[in-house]
C-alpha cells in the first residue's frame, strides 16, 4: 500500500465526457446518490468520448470496461463508472484506449462508450465520477452546468 | 489474527457496488483486514484496493482479520459474504 505525504494543496478535476453535469445526490443509484463509494459528480453524456479528468495513473480498468479507476498525480483515488448497471453489457459498447499502470494527462482519451446502444439496452448512460479516498480531502466544491470533456472544470478539491 | 476462505458466489464478482458495500462494512470494523485473492493481497478498508484485487465469481479470497475485536469481525465479515457477494 502506498501512502503519500505531499505537501497539502489543492486542485481542479475537469469533466471526463462532454453533456450535463448532475449533482452526485441526484444520481438514479443510491450507491452513488448516498455517497457509499465517495463523493464528485456525474454527467450524462452527449458524446461517447470519455477522457481522463485528472492526471494520473490508470490502475484500474473492470474487466467488462464499465469502469475506471485512476490514481491522480496527487494521491486522488478517482472512479469513473460509465453508466449505471452496465457490468451487465459484459463489455459490449465500451472500448478502452488505456492500459492499466499507463499515465494519462488531463483530457488524454480513456475509453469510448455507445450512448446509443447503452440507452438501446434500457441501461442509463449517467456516468459518476467520484473521490473514493475522501479521507484525503478536506473540502470539494462540485459544479453544475454544460460540460466539455477535458476542458470545464466539475470539481474544485483541497487536500 | 483470525482468517477464513470465501468463495464468490455473485455473478458479476467484486465489481463497483459490491466492492464498495464490503468496503462500508469492513471500515465499520476496528480490525485491520487484508484480503488475498489471485496472488494479490488489499487492505478491504480502501475500495481500491478491493477493485485491483479484480475479484470474480468462483474465485476465492483469504480474509486475514486482525485486532482486538478480531473474532466477533471475523463472524460479521462471513455473514456479509454469505448475504452479499
Amino acid at each position: 500500500m502506498k501512502w503519500f505525504h505531499k505537501s497539502k494543496s489543492g486542485g481542479l478535476i475537469v469533466a471526463q465526457q462532454t453533456g450535463t453535469i448532475v449533482s452526485i445526490q441526484e444520481v438514479p443509484d443510491e450507491m452513488f446518490s448516498g455517497k457509499i463509494l465517495g463523493d464528485g459528480m456525474a454527467i450524462i453524456p452527449t458524446e461517447n468520448k470519455v477522457v481522463a479528468p485528472v492526471s494520473g495513473t490508470v490502475v484500474q480498468i473492470a474487466k467488462t470496461l464499465h469502469a475506471v479507476c485512476i490514481e491522480s498525480d496527487d494521491g486522488l483515488e478517482i472512479l469513473i463508472h460509465l453508466g449505471l448497471d452496465t457490468v451487465k453489457l459484459n463489455g459490449k459498447g465500451f472500448v478502452s484506449h488505456v492500459c492499466i499502470g499507463q499515465h494519462v494527462a488531463a483530457g488524454e482519451p480513456l475509453m469510448d462508450m455507445d450512448i446509443e446502444l447503452i440507452k438501446q439496452e434500457g441501461l442509463q448512460t449517467i456516468t459518476p465520477c467520484i473521490i473514493t479516498n475522501m479521507d484525503q480531502v478536506k473540502q470539494l466544491t462540485a459544479f453544475t452546468g454544460h460540460a466539455s470533456a477535458g476542458e470545464t472544470p466539475v470539481i474544485q478539491y483541497s487536500l | 489474527m483470525q482468517t477464513f476462505l470465501y468463495k464468490v458466489k455473485a455473478s458479476d464478482g467484486l465489481h463497483a457496488r459490491p466492492a464498495g458495500l464490503l468496503v462500508k462494512h469492513a471500515q465499520a470494523m476496528s480490525s485491520n483486514i487484508n484480503l488475498l485473492s489471485n496472488g494479490k493481497s488489499g487492505n478491504a478498508k480502501r475500495l481500491f484496493a478491493v477493485m485491483g484485487l479484480n475479484i470474480r465469481q468462483n474465485d476465492e479470497i483469504v480474509f486475514e482479520i486482525d485486532g482486538p475485536a478480531e473474532e466477533t469481525d471475523c463472524k460479521s465479515m462471513k455473514e456479509f459474504c454469505e448475504a452479499n457477494i
